[in-house]
């Protein structure tokens, strides 16, 4: 192994861990775990493409950048939370602008009874003993840096529980916005999600743009449905242009939880998302549904690893991908059936569509299989659009690149028709609409 | 001097092997009493016999001076000398490889030997040593029969020097050279030079530079411009001395418009130590060539507690260089302790097409990463690639493969299909495909399944009468009869056989 280069990525970093002083920082453990995930990120440094899990996305040039600690003067910054207010989620709702918490924008009066929802930096102030599970975690594998730095210098974050039989109607809405600030900055949220057995959420992670900026955001989540707890997650992620955005999201699903995950990934010049979901129990089951919609130069990188552990457990798995001009799209979808997971029922399928002669798809799915009684699936095309499709729609008078954006637009949206909540389903497409290239 | 076995040892089951500590013999009677038990739990190697000849092998290790002096015993020119010195130098600055998914002890190549050649020196068939005439008989290779019948030329491989070629004469009339690498090297050297690590470079992967470096023989192929070849090619190698590693090269080269169908079967005697078997191939097709590539591989797996078998590393490329060529791939791996082998195409010229049929079985601790490389460059390229996996026991089967489509690989076509299949509880299966696509014209498909024989499938064919194992074989054959369908009929029987020879006790 080459010695890891203290690139000024890596050297910006350790000096704003050095500047800051985060909430929290006097409960031992924590610090000590942030302080042992912060060597670990100094030691190692950022990978390059010779580590599998980022043979498609090079950080060479983030590592030759330099971000700004957390912003000092996100309390002030004039935001409006409303431009990002989603049709008919009106319900309980946190704010964080460059991951810092704002109780002026966010809605936590009246919660409904069993939701206990709670900024990070609050919740580290009463008794941090229920956190210290989740953040003391240690993030060992060599992929896992950016896990590593939030773990290191994360201050905020949502704070979600669920009890026991609740069943909470009213979607919750996080919201996390980046605001152009003076410099380009590095933010980090940490969030930790439980869902007490047999209760019920649905959870809008929202990512959006206050403005242009180039920040670096990071996010760690750990979500833990209990027996029988069932979960609808739906993400849209529509940062700034010329940001960054790096997801961790860690899924726990017990005996009979069940979860449906939605993400739609539209801005952002640099995405990675790696989403790792457990079927820990007997007869659990996750879906996940997404669309990535990409053009300019972006570059989003999923990397979701399903893991059945559990007997009789379900995934199912629908991925679109379209990638138009320079962009370029990778998707890693992983299945692995643990050793007397039987009963295991996985499918994934990932079907992308490539635009433009500069822009490039990477796709892996994998299957890797230790257990006899399953029935395991996967299916991954890149290809493009139907040619007679297209001449059917010409041929009545749609100019070529309406024809082009209705089709693409149709293989994306089916992605989301099991979503229920028709506003919300309308929403998402219509945003997939605006983004589409030459719509 | 080799170990030898008694005579009737390739007819006792692995369990034996199992068992052994020091004294063979000891063990084996005992067990050959309890052969009831023995014939249930385990499977048979049939080729696990040993050769008792005489050998004249290079003592054990790895340095400049081995590689002069084999290169010295094979009386080679200069430029393959100094080839071979350029690849051991590159070889010495690569880290060995760790990304396949398969665990192994670290390979001590000071302990390996890299030449061992039967000692009378065989000058035509008449003349071998008839145990080595033997020793393909029982492998089911009787050169004079087997090329009669069959009017197949062989070139058999016995360790590392090539001991007879048949069929010589008729293919010098078409024009086609059939011979081994180191014949080649001293009688067409400016063709080998030309070719010969063209397709596959030197420092090219770790197992690939180390083959460079100490290959001993394999077979060189040119079939000349438009000559279909009369006859279908085909080798045998067979590892026989303990602690050498089989190195061979082989080289193919089809000019324009001509035609070749090669086939090669691998086995190996039952030894407790693991050998290694670093073979390169490399295949060169011109303008509207094809070559179709046959593989049976069945060298010896190790026992049922992953005690000895070959690790089998090669590197098998095929390079459609010339507009419309065909490269075909076609393996059947059901041998060896560890297989890490990705026989690829690179389709350079435009229209051209690869194909890659695959099937992989793995029993006990097999262990066994194989896949292919489909890469797109020409225009119209297409590639279809067709892999079964079959795990049993406890082993780990892994198909991973690569497509990628190049930014000027316009309307380029992929379409791969993997399925698995699982028998026991305790194997594993897994599929890592990679797609990379640049070109918006290209398309690309994968289609992947795993699963298990039916209890449904299992019931049926017993209800009609037919025995567990018969029945299994039945459906194993039916999985891969889209892979046997490639074979040439003469290795699509053996293929049959062998995955049924394989399987056993793999039920129940």
């Amino acid at each position: 192994m080459s010695e890891p280069q203290r690139t000024p990525f890596v050297d910006s970093l350790l000096e704003a861990a050095a500047q800051t002083s985060l909430p929290g920082s006097t409960i031992g453990w924590l610090d000590a775990a942030r302080r042992e995930n912060l060597e670990a990120f100094a030691a190692a440094g950022l990978p390059d493409t010779r580590m599998e899990a980022w043979k498609y996305t090079a950080l060479r040039a983030l590592g030759q950048r330099r971000f700004a600690p957390g912003d000092a003067q996100a309390a002030m910054r004039d935001v409006d939370a409303s431009a990002f207010a989603l049709p008919g989620i009106d319900g309980p709702a946190l704010v964080f602008v460059n991951g810092v918490f704002r109780a002026d924008l966010s809605r936590t009066e009246a919660l409904p009874a069993g939701l206990s929802l709670l900024p990070l930096s609050q919740a580290l102030q009463g008794d941090a003993e229920p956190l210290r599970f989740a953040l003391s975690r240690h993030y060992r594998e060599g992929g896992d840096v950016f896990a590593r730095l939030n773990a290191a210098l994360a201050g905020d974050g949502v704070v979600l529980r669920v009890a026991a039989g609740a069943k909470i109607a009213e979607p919750v809405h996080l919201l996390m916005i980046g605001a152009p600030a003076e410099d380009a900055l590095a933010w980090h949220v940490r969030h930790v999600i439980e869902l007490g057995e047999g209760a019920e959420l649905s959870l809008i992670e929202h990512h959006a743009s206050g403005g242009d900026q180039q920040h670096l955001g990071t996010q760690v989540a750990d979500v833990v449905l209990r027996e029988g707890a069932k979960l609808r997650h739906v993400t849209l992620q529509d940062i700034a242009a010329s940001s960054t955005l790096v997801r961790h999201n860690q899924l726990q699903l017990d005996a009979r939880a069940q979860a449906s995950l939605y993400v739609l990934e539209l801005g952002g010049a640099l995405v990675r998302h790696d989403l790792h979901a457990t079927l820990v129990g007997d007869e659990s089951r996750l879906d996940t549904h997404g669309v990535f919609v990409l053009n300019g130069r972006q570059h989003v990188d999923t990397q979701m690893a399903i893991r059945h552990q559990g007997l009789n457990t379900a995934s199912h798995s629908v991925w679109r991908g379209v990638a138009d001009q320079r962009s370029r799209g990778v998707f890693r979808g992983a299945i692995v059936v643990a050793q007397g997971a039987d009963g295991s029922d996985a499918s994934l399928s990932s079907k992308n569509l490539l635009l433009s002669g500069q822009a490039e798809i990477d796709t892996k799915p994998e299957l890797e299989i230790y257990a006899d009684e399953v029935k395991a699936a996967h299916g991954a095309t890149v290809g493009q659009l139907d040619e007679r499709s297209l001449f059917y729609l010409r041929s009545r008078g749609i100019p070529l690149t309406e024809a082009r954006a209705m089709l693409t637009a149709a293989f994306c949206r089916a992605v989301f028709e099991s979503l229920p909540d028709e506003r919300l389903r309308e929403h998402l497409n219509h945003q997939l609409m605006a983004h589409l290239p030459s719509a | 001097m080799t170990r030898s076995h008694p005579a009737t040892a390739f007819d006792d089951t692995k369990t034996i092997m199992t068992t052994e500590t020091t004294d063979r013999s000891d063990t084996s009677a005992t067990l050959r009493d309890n052969a009831e038990v023995a014939a249930a739990l385990g499977r048979r190697y049939e080729a696990g016999f040993v050769t008792d000849i005489e050998t004249d092998s290079l003592p054990p290790g790895l340095s400049e001076d081995i590689i002069r002096q084999l290169s010295a015993l094979k009386q080679e020119p200069e430029w393959m000398t100094e080839w071979r010195l350029q690849a051991y130098r590159h070889w010495l600055t690569m880290p060995t490889p760790d990304w396949a998914k398969l665990s192994l002890s670290p390979i001590d190549y000071q302990a390996i030997s890299y030449y061992a050649a039967p000692k009378q020196g065989p000058k035509s068939l008449d003349e071998v040593d008839p145990k080595l005439l033997e020793t393909y008989e029982k492998l089911g290779v009787p050169l004079h029969e087997r090329a009669k019948l069959a009017g197949v030329a062989v070139d058999a491989v016995f360790d590392s020097v090539s001991v007879g070629t048949t069929f010589r004469k008729e293919l010098a009339e078409a024009g086609v050279i059939f011979c081994s690498m180191s014949e080649a090297i001293r009688e067409h050297g400016e063709l080998v030079k030309q070719y010969l690590g063209s397709v596959v470079p030197t420092g090219d992967n770790y197992f690939a530079a180390l083959n460079s470096a100490v290959f001993s023989d394999g077979s060189f192929v040119f079939i000349p411009k438009g000559v279909r070849c009369p006859m279908e090619l085909s080798t045998y190698f067979r590892i026989n001395a303990i602690n050498t590693g089989q190195f061979e090269r082989t080289l193919i080269v089809a000019e324009e418009g001509a035609y070749v169908s090669y086939l090669e079967g691998c086995t190996a005697p039952m030894r407790d130590e693991n050998q290694l078997h670093a073979a390169v191939v490399e295949l060169v097709a011109l303008e509207k060539a094809q070559i179709k590539y046959s593989t049976v591989q069945n060298w010896y797996p190790g026992d049922e507690n992953g005690v000895g078998g070959i690790y089998n590393f090669v590197t098998k490329r095929g390079d459609c260089r010339g507009d419309d060529s065909k490269i075909s791939w076609t393996q059947v791996e059901t041998g060896s302790a560890i297989t890490w082998k990705y026989p690829s195409c690179v389709l350079r010229g435009d229209r051209s097409v690869g194909e890659f049929y695959s099937v992989a079985l793995t029993h006990h601790r097999q262990q066994a990463d194989t896949g292919t490389k489909m890469i797109h460059i020409g225009k119209g390229t297409k590639s279809k690639i067709v892999s079964k996996g079959i795990s049993a026991g406890r082993s780990n089967n892994s198909y991973r493969g690569l497509v990628k489509v190049e930014k000027g690989a316009e309307g380029a076509r992929n379409y791969t299909q993997c399925d698995s299949l699982l028998i026991g509880k305790k194997c594993g299966a897994h599929t890592f495909p990679y797609m990379e696509v640049k070109n918006p014209t290209a398309i690309v498909e994968h289609e992947a399944t795993t699963s298990k024989i039916s209890d449904d499938q299992l019931f049926y064919c017993r209800s009609r009468g037919i025995g567990e194992e018969d029945a299994v074989s039945m459906i194993v054959d039916g999985f891969c009869k889209q892979v046997f369908r490639e074979l040439p009929m003469e290795f699509a029987v053996e293929a049959k056989k062998l995955l049924e020879v394989s399987l056993e006790g793999a039920v129940g």
